[in-house]
């Protein structure tokens, strides 16, 4: 049901061109970090421009920009209001169509379970299978990652025009940590030369068809005690 | 001797020809739109499986979706090819009748494909009635009408609410009641009310199992009114003998037409059931009709000829006469040959629309003033006060100077366009990244749209202030620049040029052909034709231009209308003759290309018209 609580933002990813998808976390040692999540729509803005120009689309209601700040400020909001997390900050590029999210958590778990419940806060749903669905988790050694957006399973009620759209767009996922990473069991996965980030960059388009490719489980070197 | 023979004969063959039932009589009176297929048997090769795709045949897509169409043409379906095809549609305030009549020659056949109705029992003579759920079939001679009625939700909630509450029920709904406004899909509604317990949402059932609830009540309503509207329909055609070819002579007159399809279409009756209009109809009646007498006589009327790959379709606006004195008046206008440079030989289509508004205006002031004048109504009086004042005050001279009413329009194909996009870059030591703006391309179709203008320096004057106000506004050599003024992302650009206020996103229309496109403009021969008709003249080139347009930018209605076309090859022309005081008469003209029947050409042009005039 990932879905419909991020509809407005959804409807629009999943219709235009380009989209181009970046999550960022930071995981310190003592398990708090940061995490940033941006969509970028600046290279399909005539597309959306005019999706949204419309009432609605394949019998959908078309959201209007007023509708999806709303629902942007309400999610914002509600993650505000959740144990673990501080520092809760949205940003929307209306004209260049680009959205991010800043959060600092105390605990992945905390990360995960607050986003949780501000999806219930904004949509409908109270409760979904999706929901209880883990995309993150961490043991103090290694992190299990997924796909954070679901949504991408859903894709394929998307007609084969909108799929052929997805063939340029990206998604990336980084992952920076305080210490150095041992082995990642992702082939594609990229580790940068001092080995405290990892990059995974696939195309959405592949992504659609098969979500384990961004799925990525990431050991870091045993900690040292001083 | 033998002529006194052959005499009566004669005369008898004739009148019982002219006598015998045909379709076209079972049309009912409330038909506002008629399609009508003189020559069905073109059509004969055509499967039912493929026409039930067509939107005209919606109404009855339930009945004929259920595999009794499977393998079958139209010939297999008991359908007699002698007699016309007629689609019809109608709307009132307080109902909806749609569906088509034709002949019968074989009713074992025609059951075989609509096997899903049932005998109902009939107090007409010589009239068999079949129903389904929604639909009704009946029979009468060797004909049949196959309809739909349906009463308006305003007027079942209407009756429903009456009888609900007269019984001395409450809110059917509870107090509580809401929904949200968001158009859902049934999947997505399902989906989302899951959680919700049907009586939050549904009246309660009655404890009395003899008692109905709201929903229960207002399903009989409705069949009820359902009912009794097809019963007046039937009287009508059956009893009172009444029908639209008797009923309007306009429509009779069409019938007799020999062309190989007809279309009727009464506007005045479009004009009477307009909901925009309740308020003059209930607090202006004099006003409501007085506006009404000038629609009076407002009547489209077209005849289908096939001629080798070429259908043709002749089309006569009728008005009245007052109306007609305003039609007269605008398009008493010469064609501005300033817009021949403009139009390029290449586009695959392009319109020209030649009136004179500035005569309109005056015209219009002349016919509508009085009427306005004569009403006794506060609000009405200062609106004349307003408009009189105004007519004194305004420079005439620089408004119509400006704005002539003679435009032209043209769609260049999809481009590539420039556009900026903000892409991000990694550092690969620690993959942190930022935002750079770079350019992008995204296509987007390429229009043109020009306005003869007299006072090129007023739009001037506006641009001018605006540049200064902006720097969204840029003065070129040739022409003006508006940043980001289309979809917030692609500039549009304005020529003020040669008597001409053209507005574009085709850069290279703005940037290199100012002045027009010379030698690959549209040809002499072209030209002198455009001159040569009326008001408005149209091309369209349709796998050059409908194939290729993005539905994204179109509305439902108009997306419906493109798609009907799409995937066809050919060119349509459309030029419209003089106007007079009465009529004015366009000829749209379609020359196909490709292997499909001309029957199926005729189709997709009757479906395309079905969505528009629908």
């Amino acid at each position: 049901m990932l879905r419909k609580l991020i509809f407005p933002i959804v409807i629009i990813s999943l219709l235009s061109s380009c989209i181009e998808l970046i999550d960022d976390i930071t995981i310190h040692n003592d398990g708090t970090g940061t995490f940033k999540y941006s969509i970028n729509l600046s290279s399909s803005r005539i597309k959306v421009n005019s999706i949204l120009a419309l009432d609605s689309l394949d019998g959908k209601k078309v959201p209007s920009m007023g509708e999806i700040k709303n629902k942007i400020t309400a999610f914002t909001t509600a993650l505000k209001g959740q144990n673990g997390l501080s520092n809760v900050r949205s940003e929307f590029d209306e004209a260049n169509l680009i959205l991010k999210l800043f959060v600092d958590f105390k605990s992945v778990s905390q990360l995960e379970q607050g986003i949780k419940n501000s999806i219930i806060a904004v949509s409908k749903e109270k409760s979904s299978n999706e929901l209880n669905e883990s995309w993150i988790e961490w043991d103090g050694k290694t992190l299990k990652r997924s796909v954070p957006l679901t949504a991408f399973k859903r894709s394929n009620e998307m007609t084969s025009s909108d799929v052929d759209l997805l063939k340029t767009g990206t998604y990336t996922s980084i992952s920076r940590f305080d210490r150095s990473i041992e082995r990642t069991d992702n082939g594609n996965a990229k580790l940068n030369p001092s080995k405290l980030a990892c990059m995974l960059k696939v195309n959405t388009f592949d992504l659609r068809n098969n979500n384990k490719l961004i799925e990525n489980s990431i050991t870091l070197i045993p900690f040292k005690n001083k | 001797m033998k002529q006194v023979v052959l005499l009566p004969l004669l005369f008898l063959s004739i009148s019982t020809n002219l006598l015998a039932q045909r379709s076209e009589s079972l049309i009912p009176k409330e038909a506002v739109t008629v399609f009508s297929l003189n020559n069905i048997s073109l059509l004969q090769k055509i499967s039912m499986d493929e026409l039930i795709t067509y939107d005209f045949m919606e109404e009855v897509h339930q009945e004929l979706f259920d595999g009794s169409t499977n393998g079958k043409s139209l010939k297999d379906a008991g359908i007699d090819f002698g007699q016309r095809l007629n689609v019809f549609y109608g709307k009132s305030s307080d109902y909806e009748i749609s569906g088509f009549t034709l002949g019968v020659s074989d009713q074992k056949q025609l059951f075989e494909v609509f096997d899903d109705f049932e005998q109902l029992q009939s107090k007409y003579k010589d009239v068999s009635i079949y129903g389904s759920f929604f639909n009704n079939l009946i029979l009468h001679e060797k004909s049949a009408i196959l309809i739909r009625v349906e009463p308006s939700m305003e007027l079942i909630d209407e009756q429903t609410d009456s009888i609900w509450y007269a019984r001395g029920n409450g809110n059917p709904y509870g107090d509580d009641f809401y929904y949200d406004e968001g158009i859902l899909t049934e999947d997505i509604y399902l989906e989302e009310d899951s959680t919700i317990q049907k009586s939050e949402v549904f009246p309660e059932a009655a404890d009395d199992p003899n008692e109905k609830n709201y929903y229960e009540l207002r399903d009989s309503v409705q069949i009820t009114l359902q009912n009794r509207l097809l019963e007046g329909i039937l009287d009508d055609l059956f009893i009172k003998h009444l029908n639209l070819t008797t009923e309007d002579n306009r429509f009779t007159e069409q019938m007799s037409h020999t062309s190989e399809g007809t279309f009727y279409l009464d506007n005045s009756r479009n004009f009477e059931q307009a909901k925009g209009l309740w308020y003059f109809q209930t607090v202006l009646p004099s006003l409501y009709q007085d506006i009404r007498e000038l629609y009076t006589g407002n009547v489209i009327l077209g005849d289908w000829s096939l001629k080798d790959n070429t259908i043709e379709f002749a089309v006569e606006a009728r008005y009245g006469e007052r109306l007609g004195s305003i039609y007269e008046e605008m398009n008493d206008s010469k064609f501005d040959k300033n817009i021949i440079p403009y139009i390029n030989k290449d586009n695959s289509a392009f319109f020209t629309y030649n009136v004179n508004m500035r005569q309109a205006y005056e015209k219009a002031y002349e016919v509508v003033m009085p009427i306005l004048s004569s009403e006794k109504n506060s609000d009405i009086a200062m609106n004349v006060l307003t408009i009189e004042l105004l007519n004194e005050f305004i420079n005439k001279d620089a408004l119509f100077g400006t704005y002539k009413g003679s435009m032209f329009g043209t769609f260049n194909g999809v481009k590539k366009i420039k556009t900026k996009k903000i892409e991000y870059y990694y550092d690969e030591e620690t993959f942190e990244y930022g935002e750079k703006e770079t350019e992008a391309t995204e296509d987007m179709p390429i229009f043109t749209l020009g306005f003869s203008i007299d006072r090129i320096d007023i739009p001037e004057l506006v641009l001018k202030h605006l540049s200064k106000l902006t720097s969204m506004f840029e003065q070129h050599e040739n022409y003006w620049k508006f940043n980001n003024a289309i979809l917030d992302a692609a500039p549009l650009f304005m020529i003020n040029r040669n008597g001409l206020f053209i507005l574009t996103n085709d850069e290279d229309l703005a940037l290199n052909h100012a002045d027009g496109y010379g030698k690959n403009a549209l040809s002499k021969k072209t030209a002198r034709s455009l001159k040569h008709d009326g008001f408005m003249n149209g091309f369209v080139d349709i796998s050059g231009t409908l194939n290729r347009f993005p539905n994204d930018l179109l509305n439902q209605r108009q997306s419906d209308m493109v798609n009907a076309l799409k995937g066809k090859s050919g060119k349509m022309y459309l030029k419209s003759t003089k106007t007079s005081k009465n009529n004015t008469n366009f000829l749209l003209t379609y020359s196909f290309l490709g292997e499909d029947k001309s029957g199926k050409h005729m189709l997709d042009l009757i479906n395309t018209m079905y969505i528009f005039s629908k």
